[in-house]
């Protein structure tokens, strides 16, 4: 297709104001696909994506448009991870687009999310075009959807299409506004050919499936080609585009997106934001290429030891589609062997859990997250640290910068003094306060990557009993005052339980897992010390009494095997206690305080 | 200490005895053990195998018995018996004519130490004298408390007058050694009541005590309570409970010899009976010695529902189910539910942990010479110089023992001490239900 007829566009939607069901009509009404059919989703393709409501891969569909024009566009709608953990991809997804349909559930309003997608799409110059979706709700509120989209994300209100995904309401417009207010790709005047990887998932039979979008020249089998950040040349095996299902075409042509395969079967080596190109005539690199880094660190145990090399497997089958995920083994004298493993963010963290528990059958625990600290040591050296083991001794330590993030909570009227305090108890500076509607405000903020990581997110849902929402995106580093808190037994650290926490934190966190461990840790025959301690000084204190006795009860002829085989079972299981500081203490104690974490 | 003068009963051995000596035919074995699985209303805190006893079931069991002493009979002398329960006392006079008669007829009685457990309830003085004309010399009562709130709580049939009845009666028909069984830290039981059980007690002038702490076992109606959170266990008090009474008993002239025993240990009274192989030294003359040859291992028969028995490495148990049991023998098999042999090293292990109950401690050379192994060697040089830095164990020329401090931790220390056999080299469980029965030797 030539470039004048081709457009790129992706969605940006706050969960459950449409998206999918905009893109189900889109796919129908351009007979991409014949029905409906409900129980297939057609882009969000993971169990876990769909409960969530977001989508971590990004699926390009290719659909053909008459327009009233009687001209045929090919209109390739770049489907984008929905949350900012995944903002890096978001920004190369975008990038592969010249346009964006923004949607605005026209009973909800402008959300948190919606604000720092649109922000990101802003950044990449893409034409938005803003849809007020849902207009067929009786509680719908039109005029007050584009006064938010005007105070909020600066744009004109009155471009918005009313429209109903649900009914079919405004479809039509949708799709002749793409065509009409969504520049073509450019025509680039380069002598060679280059492309933009914006995506890759991994196939059992194809390798590694790179979804491309073609800036200059054309992709087709065959072709040798070089990823220019990666260094890897390959042959081109196939290529293709999405229907949604994928189809394989004669090439990919300037302007078009779709996805090339090369017999690669390690998916690390291609990444996301490279370039494509000839290797005899190598074009320049594209803008804005990173390599991914993780934002959150956190160990990953088996909770049974014996587990280790399953959890490894399960980990590296899960890297296969999920080059952002990072892990080695470390491991620790509670829980045994386990991973370090690095998150793009929170939810990406989460997520990976919970496939690993929900898809691999894996028991695991997970420590207390840590966000990357600088640590400028005497001297200028800066180290970056993930895990408290690592920091180096306080002596030499001149200063600690931690992440910050802008973060943005739009939250009821009613909620606004919680929220504000919640945002400060989490050290967190509000920087501006808007009012959105009649019921609602928006706080921007800045706070501490950290004081997010916990239960930032569950409380403001709690706060505002489901109301409010969260987003957030990265602002640099700033010095503070950071320090490690040891929790140690009988003056025996545990190292399950150490963590870099703000001096003014320190305290209370001290003594809540104190409190914790005294409630888990058996007693034994002699005293136990359970502190929390910053450096020398000890912050937290708790006892655990010792046992007097174990044994004042009778035991004769009957009771001899009976008892001998309970005094086994204590032994075996003493076996799978960890002795810290000469305190026995069973893992279950370990896994029961991190669980509460 | 054991002074001179005593009698000293020597077990001869008859003829044909001696004969089977000379052969390679093993010694037979010195200790047995009856279990009576009937009690007249079951206790709130019991995980015992007995049951009331309904229609004939008594008489069928007495006759089962009698069948299963007859096959033991041969390679078994005892120098012990105990009846165990349950409640033997609640026998007829006439069922233990049966039961008596038939041990004489099989060459079981005439032990010198011959124990029958007894509830206060169920002590009559015919009963009495019968026994004590059937060669019976010692007597355990079921005392447990002698408060009367606290017997109810407990589920005990008998009341406070009933233990000082019976134990007249028991003195009159001629028994000069007797046991009293006592609980602490029942629920409810102030410290006062405590010393006032044990006041009383003491009074009765008794030449053994026996007192342990309340156990809460699975599946009994007490354990349930605390579960529900009906009370609390407060280990504080029981242990001064249990300071209060080694105080107490010390003062009234009784010596502790096992974690929950005590005895008289007088130069005068009753006959000496000695065990194969067994020291006696440091262990009261009024000790039961049947529950001694348990602690130091010494091979034991038991017969009756859920009997526990060791002989000759092989640890087996009887069902613990009166029909099944009965049914079995009425077939002429005995009734085992599962057999286990340990290897040497997890015997001795196991030896090692109960035989540091008893404050004698071990003989390290008897240790050496009962199972083949020296608790002097490498295997448990590191657990006992632990044990010893820990001040549970001390370490004499001749013994190992364990200390005051230790005796309050010996279920810690045997856990130490015992050896855990990977897979057991003959472990042999039946499968449930099926009635297929180990050939014993
Ligand atoms: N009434 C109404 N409901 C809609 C409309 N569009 C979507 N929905 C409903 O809103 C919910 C969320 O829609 P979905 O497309 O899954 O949102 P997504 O999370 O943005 O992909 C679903 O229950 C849809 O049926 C609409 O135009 N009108
Ligand atoms: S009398 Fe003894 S055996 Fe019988 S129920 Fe009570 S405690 Fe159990």
């Amino acid at each position: 297709m030539d470039a004048a007829h081709i457009r790129n566009f992706s969605i940006i939607a706050h969960i459950d104001h449409g998206k999918t069901t905009l893109s189900d009509r889109l796919l129908h009404r351009t007979g991409t696909v014949a029905t409906r059919d409900m129980e297939d989703q057609l882009l969000d393709a993971m169990d876990l994506e769909r409960e969530r409501g977001i989508t971590i891969k990004a699926h390009p569909v290719t659909m053909l448009y008459t327009a009233k024009n009687g001209e045929e566009y090919e209109l390739n709608l770049i489907d984008t991870p929905g949350h900012v953990d995944f903002a890096y991809e978001v920004s190369r997804s975008l990038s592969a687009c010249e346009g964006a349909l923004l949607i605005v559930d026209a009973a909800q309003g402008v959300e948190a999310q919606t604000v720092a997608n649109v922000h990101l799409a802003m950044k990449q110059n893409l034409h938005i075009i803003p849809i007020i979706n849902k207009i067929d709700l009786p509680h719908a509120n039109i005029p007050m959807a584009r006064q938010q989209l005007e105070d909020i994300l600066a744009i004109p209100g009155d471009d918005a299409i009313l429209a109903s995904a649900k009914e079919g309401i405004g479809i039509e417009e949708i799709l002749e506004a793409i065509v009409a207010r969504i520049p073509a790709p450019k025509i680039n005047p380069l002598e060679t050919f280059q492309a933009l990887i914006f995506d890759s998932y991994f196939d059992t039979y194809k390798g590694v499936v790179i979804l491309v979008r073609v800036t200059a020249g054309e992709l087709r089998p065959g072709m040798h080609v070089k990823m220019l950040h990666s260094g890897r040349s390959v042959e081109i095996k196939e290529v293709g585009s999405f229907n949604p299902k994928p189809y394989t075409r004669a090439k990919l042509e300037n302007g078009e997106t779709g996805y090339i395969t090369a017999n690669i079967k390690t998916p690390r080596e291609v990444k996301v934001g490279d370039t494509i190109t000839d290797p005899r005539n190598p074009s320049e690199e594209l803008p804005g290429f990173q390599e991914i880094q993780p934002m959150v660190y956190s160990g990953i145990y088996p909770i049974n030891t014996a587990d280790f090399e399953g959890l490894k497997v399960a980990i590296s089958k899960l890297q296969l589609n999920d080059s952002a995920l990072t892990f080695q083994t470390e491991s620790s004298a509670a829980l045994g062997f386990g991973f370090r493993c690095g998150f793009l963010g929170l939810l990406h963290m989460e997520i990976v859990q919970e496939r690993l528990r929900r898809e691999f059958d894996m028991d695991i625990i997970a420590t207390y997250p840590s966000v990357i600290y600088r640590v400028k040591l005497t001297g200028g050296v800066v180290k970056e640290v993930d895990n408290p083991a690592f920091l180096p001794d306080v002596t030499y330590i001149e200063q600690i910068e931690e992440p910050i993030v802008k973060a943005f909570v739009i939250c009821p009227g009613e909620n606004l003094g919680d929220i504000m305090g919640l945002i400060s108890e989490k050290r967190g500076v509000i920087k501006n306060t808007e009012t959105l509607d009649t019921r609602r405000v928006m706080l921007t903020c800045r706070i501490p990557m950290n004081e997010i990581l916990i239960d930032f997110h569950d409380r403001i849902k709690s706060i505002t009993r489901g109301y409010g929402s969260m987003d957030y995106e990265q602002a640099g580093y700033e010095v503070s005052d950071m320090v490690k808190l040891d929790m140690l037994v009988n003056n025996e650290p545990m190292d399950a339980f150490s963590s870099l926490v703000h001096r003014s934190k320190a305290e209370n966190r001290g003594r809540t897992l104190a409190a914790k461990l005294k409630e888990v840790i058996p007693r034994q025959q002699f005293q136990i010390a359970i502190q929390g301690a910053i450096g020398g000084k000890i912050i937290a204190r708790e006892t655990i009494s010792a046992m007097r006795k174990d044994v004042t009860a009778k035991c004769y002829g009957g009771d001899i095997s009976r008892k001998r085989k309970l005094l086994e079972k204590q032994k075996e299981g003493k076996k799978r206690m960890k002795s810290i500081g000469s305190v026995e203490i069973p893992q279950e104690a370990f896994i029961e305080v991190l669980k509460t974490n | 200490m054991r002074g001179g003068g005593h009698t000293r009963v020597r077990i001869e051995l008859n003829p044909q005895e001696r004969a089977l000596k000379l052969s390679t035919v093993p010694e037979p074995v010195r200790s047995l053990y009856v279990h009576v699985p009937f009690c007249a209303h079951k206790c709130e805190y019991c995980a015992f195998y007995s049951a009331p006893p309904s229609g004939g079931v008594i008489e069928r069991y007495v006759g089962a018995l009698v069948k299963e002493l007859e096959l033991i009979a041969a390679e078994c002398r005892p120098s012990t018996v105990f009846f165990g329960g349950g409640t033997p006392s609640l026998l007829t006079l006439k069922q233990w004519e049966t039961v008596l008669s038939a041990m004489a007829r099989l060459g079981l009685s005439g032990a010198p130490e011959f124990s029958v457990e007894c509830n206060p309830a169920t002590v009559s003085a015919d009963k009495a004298r019968l026994l004590r004309d059937h060669g019976v010399n010692r007597i355990s009562m079921g005392v447990q408390s002698l408060d009367e709130g606290l017997l109810e709580r407990l589920g005990r049939v008998h009341t406070r007058d009933m233990v000082f009845r019976s134990f007249d009666v028991l003195r009159a028909a001629g028994f000069s050694n007797v046991n009293v069984d006592l609980m602490f830290a029942i629920p409810g039981q102030t410290p006062e009541i405590w010393d006032q059980t044990l006041t009383e007690a003491l009074a009765l002038g008794s030449e053994h005590l026996s007192c342990y702490e309340v156990i809460y076992e699975e599946d009994t109606p007490l354990y349930q309570q605390l579960q529900a959170g009906a009370f609390a266990v407060d280990e504080a008090l029981a242990c001064s409970m249990y300071d209060h009474l080694r105080e107490r008993a010390a003062a009234a002239g009784f010596q502790q010899y096992e974690v929950a025993n005590w005895a008289r240990n007088s130069a005068t009274a009753g006959p000496v009976v000695e065990l194969p192989g067994v020291s006696l030294a440091g262990i009261p003359s009024h000790a039961c010695r049947h529950n001694v040859g348990y602690w130091r291992g010494l091979d034991s028969f038991g017969v009756g529902p859920s009997a526990s028995e060791y002989v000759r490495g092989l640890r087996s148990r009887n069902w613990a189910n009166t029909d099944l049991w009965i049914t079995q023998l009425e077939r002429g098999r005995r009734a085992k539910e599962f057999a286990e042999a340990l290897s040497p090293r997890a015997r001795a292990g196991e030896m090692a942990a109960f035989g540091l109950r008893m404050n004698a401690g071990w003989p390290w050379e008897e240790f050496r010479t009962r199972t083949g192994l020296d608790l002097r060697d490498a295997e448990w040089r590191e657990d006992l110089v632990g044990l010893v830095r820990r001040g549970w164990v001390e370490e004499t020329e001749t013994h190992v023992r364990l200390t005051p401090q230790g005796l309050r931790f010996a279920d810690a220390v045997g856990e130490i001490l015992i050896r855990v056999d990977e897979a057991p080299p003959e472990a042999v469980r039946a499968p449930a239900r099926t009635l297929r029965l180990e050939a014993m030797p």
